[in-house]
């Protein structure tokens, strides 16, 4: 199993140290940003599999910053973190492709289950891309030149 | 007070127009009565007038058309006489005086022949005025009477003629009137002797004593009402008979003669007693049926008042407890990915031989462990809120209320008998089944239980009895407790997060608020009543059709935690 790159999006610095320390323990590569607009720079930058989201931010909120990751990044999974007194933000989120939601206070053990069951869920999606971008090509070979997907 | 409010408008309108029609009906049946009388006054004189003329008439023909040769011959006064016995039986007698006053002649049943007349009134009248006709008077025969007189001139001496006219005939002339049971009539002379006896008593040749009083008119019958001596009130109608100074008088009683007019009166009064009643009536019961009104809307408004502030205060306080939730669950985050990392330094650090280090480690991880027990309790209360909040989602589904019920009293029935509570449970026949989220109703009617058990507890035991029946389009469940009931002063706040009775620690206030929370998000209300001592009764009312926003469309709901597909 390849290592899971994760952004965690969080204005508690804190969390975000701790919850990279454990991750990091647990073989998750982790990135930490405090907000929405360093969220979109990184995953601009770098390769991310997963985003782990707070919805409540100063600036940016979380289904803000979901909005756009998936104008541009459809294939990363965001996993939104909520206050909970939030939860009609999150079920928006899940409307606009959120692969699924958290409630704070969470355990690392929670953050990690969700993770990787996204990043599976992203893998397995890749791999039946892959797959049929493979069959196509076996069956019309000259469709490779047209592809302008990845 | 409202009562002779809406009473008194219409009685005094009531009583004016009555009164009004009473006064001029009594004024015109007074009239009548006194017009009556009067018109049988006036029949009356005409008829003795009448009698009194044709009378002295008679005795002035019979005088004119025979000489004095022949009058004073006895037998020929005698057919003369028996004549005028024949035009009228009123004659008594008849006599020829000369210019001296002695009686020269007479026929009757009296001894008065030869008699001198000079000194008596009716002689010394008749030579002034003639006809004339004397008072009643009682003379030499000493029987009271009175006498026609005529005056006839021959050769230069003057010559009367008189007649005594039968008193009884006379008597029942006047008195033959008929007026009721006490009309009655009689004459008076100008002095108020009575010239006819009167019937209610008074004699002949007496004085009335009320004869001051009666008004007198020459001309015309006048018509009042008086007073006698005796207090007794009459009615009225008097004239002068034109050929003597006599007066007329007829009168009855005021009673009597006002008989049809108190029976009007009467039975206007009576009307009026018996309207008014049913005025009374229909008054004092509209009016209390709209006073009965007034105090439901009263009463309606006041509660439906007291169930909005109630409403609103609890809208206000989940606001801010969702904030208050929210806030605190972001430091409890940290905490508990804190706690993760302490455990997971906490497994590196094992595995060194000192049983000192050993041991504090052990301690260590204890301690961890209790921060994270703690953690866990502070999220149990911030979930806790926000789920009173209405922060938290719904899963509807349809539910059957038989189902609901029996599931969530098998979790309390053990404790239930532990305290020796018996719980009853009462279904209505062919209950539908609604739509609603079971897993949050399971919660309400568990947190309900709880509650009635603890209350029951307090008494050492009693019933706990859940209904539910059928209210329209709703669904209403009532847990009925028989324990130590709710302090009135408490009532309006036992909804509201962390207010409890129970001892620091033993409960956190959030149950019923809770309850009040899910049933406002699924649609429903939740109320309660209770007197202390006698129990509680807590009532939820559900649509059938499931919270509005459910009745209207179904949206996607996601559980929480819950993966989308």
């Amino acid at each position: 199993m390849s290592t899971i790159n994760l952004l965690i999006v969080d204005d508690e610095e804190r969390f975000l140290s701790t919850a990279k320390k454990l991750l990091e323990k647990r073989d998750v590569s982790v990135i930490t940003c405090t907000n929405g607009f360093d969220a979109l720079r990184i995953i601009e930058e770098r390769r991310v599999d997963v985003i782990v989201l707070d919805i409540k931010m100063p600036g940016m909120d979380g289904v803000e910053v979901l909005r756009k990751v998936k104008q541009n990044h459809p294939d990363i999974e965001v996993i939104l973190l909520t206050g909970h007194a939030s939860v009609e933000s999150a079920v928006e989120g899940l409307k606009l492709g959120a692969a699924d939601y958290l409630m704070k206070p969470s355990t690392i053990s929670d953050i990690l289950v969700k993770v990787e069951e996204a990043f599976e869920k992203k893998r397995a999606r890749e791999e039946r891309q892959r797959k049929s971008k493979v069959d196509k090509i076996i069956s019309h070979p000259m469709a490779v030149f047209d592809d302008e997907e990845e | 007070m409202i009562l002779s409010r809406v009473l008194l408008v219409p009685f005094v309108t009531v009583m004016l127009v009555f009164g009004t029609l009473v006064y001029y009906f009594a004024a015109n049946l007074r009239h009548q009565a006194q017009e009556k009388l009067v018109n049988i006054a006036t029949g009356h004189r005409d008829l003795i007038e009448q009698f009194l003329r044709e009378r002295s008439f008679d005795l002035q023909y019979v005088f004119a058309s025979n000489s004095i040769r022949e009058i004073t011959d006895d037998v020929r006064l005698g057919e003369i006489f028996e004549r005028l016995q024949t035009r009228s039986r009123a004659f008594l007698d008849i006599g020829v005086f000369d210019e001296n006053g002695n009686h020269v002649a007479y026929i009757g049943p009296y001894d008065l022949r030869g008699k001198n007349y000079a000194r008596t009134e009716w002689f010394q009248q008749v030579q002034k005025k003639s006809p004339y006709i004397s008072d009643v008077f009682l003379g030499y025969r000493n029987i009271p009477h009175f006498v026609i007189a005529v005056r006839r001139d021959e050769a230069g001496h003057p010559w009367y003629l008189r007649a005594t006219i039968d008193t009884l005939f006379f008597n029942n002339l006047v008195e033959n009137i008929r007026m009721g049971k006490t009309g009655e009539a009689y004459l008076l002379n100008k002095a108020g002797v009575f010239q006819t006896p009167r019937r209610s008593g008074g004699n002949l040749m007496e004085i009335d004593p009320d004869h001051n009083s009666y008004k007198a008119d020459d001309n015309a019958i006048t018509s009042f009402t008086a007073q006698n001596g005796t207090g007794e009130r009459y009615l009225y109608a008097t004239g002068r008979l034109s050929p003597t100074e006599w007066l007329l008088v007829a009168r009855q009683e005021i009673g009597d003669a006002y008989a049809p007019l108190t029976h009007a009166v009467l039975i206007a009064v009576g009307l009026i007693v018996a309207g008014g009643a049913i005025v009374v009536f229909t008054a004092f019961i509209m009016a209390s049926r709209v006073a009965n009104q007034l105090t439901v809307a009263d009463m309606e408004k006041q509660e439906m008042g007291s169930q909005l502030i109630m409403a609103g205060k609890l809208a206000e306080v989940g606001e801010m407890s969702a904030g208050v939730a929210h806030e605190i669950n972001n430091p409890l985050q940290v905490m508990k990915s804190e706690e993760a990392l302490m455990k997971d330094i906490l497994d590196e650090m094992e595995g060194d031989g000192n049983p000192r280090v050993t041991e504090n480690i052990r301690l260590l991880r204890d301690s961890v462990d209790q921060v994270g027990v703690q953690i866990d309790r502070c999220k149990r209360i911030t979930q806790g809120l926000l789920k009173f909040a209405r922060k938290s989602q719904t899963k509807i589904q349809t539910v059957d209320p038989h189902l609901l019920i029996a599931e969530v009293v098998d979790m309390v029935e053990h404790r239930a008998q532990l305290e020796n509570i018996q719980i009853t449970q009462e279904f209505e026949p062919d209950l539908p089944v609604f739509r609603s989220d079971p897993l949050q109703l399971q919660q309400v009617f568990l947190n309900l239980f709880n509650n009635a058990i603890d209350a029951v507890r307090q008494k050492g035991g009693g019933e706990i009895r859940v209904t539910i029946s059928r209210a329209g389009d709703a669904l209403r469940v009532s847990v009925a407790d028989t324990g130590c009931g709710i302090a009135s002063e408490h009532m309006e706040k036992i909804f509201l997060p962390f207010f409890t009775t129970k001892p620091v620690g033993q409960g956190t206030g959030l149950g019923l608020s809770t309850c009040y929370g899910i049933v406002d998000r699924l649609g429903g209300q939740i109320t309660v009543t209770s007197e202390l001592g006698v129990g509680t009764i807590f009532t939820v009312r559900l649509p059938l059709a499931g919270p509005p926003e459910e009745a209207k469309s179904r949206p996607v709901t996601h559980e929480q935690g819950g993966r989308t597909t």
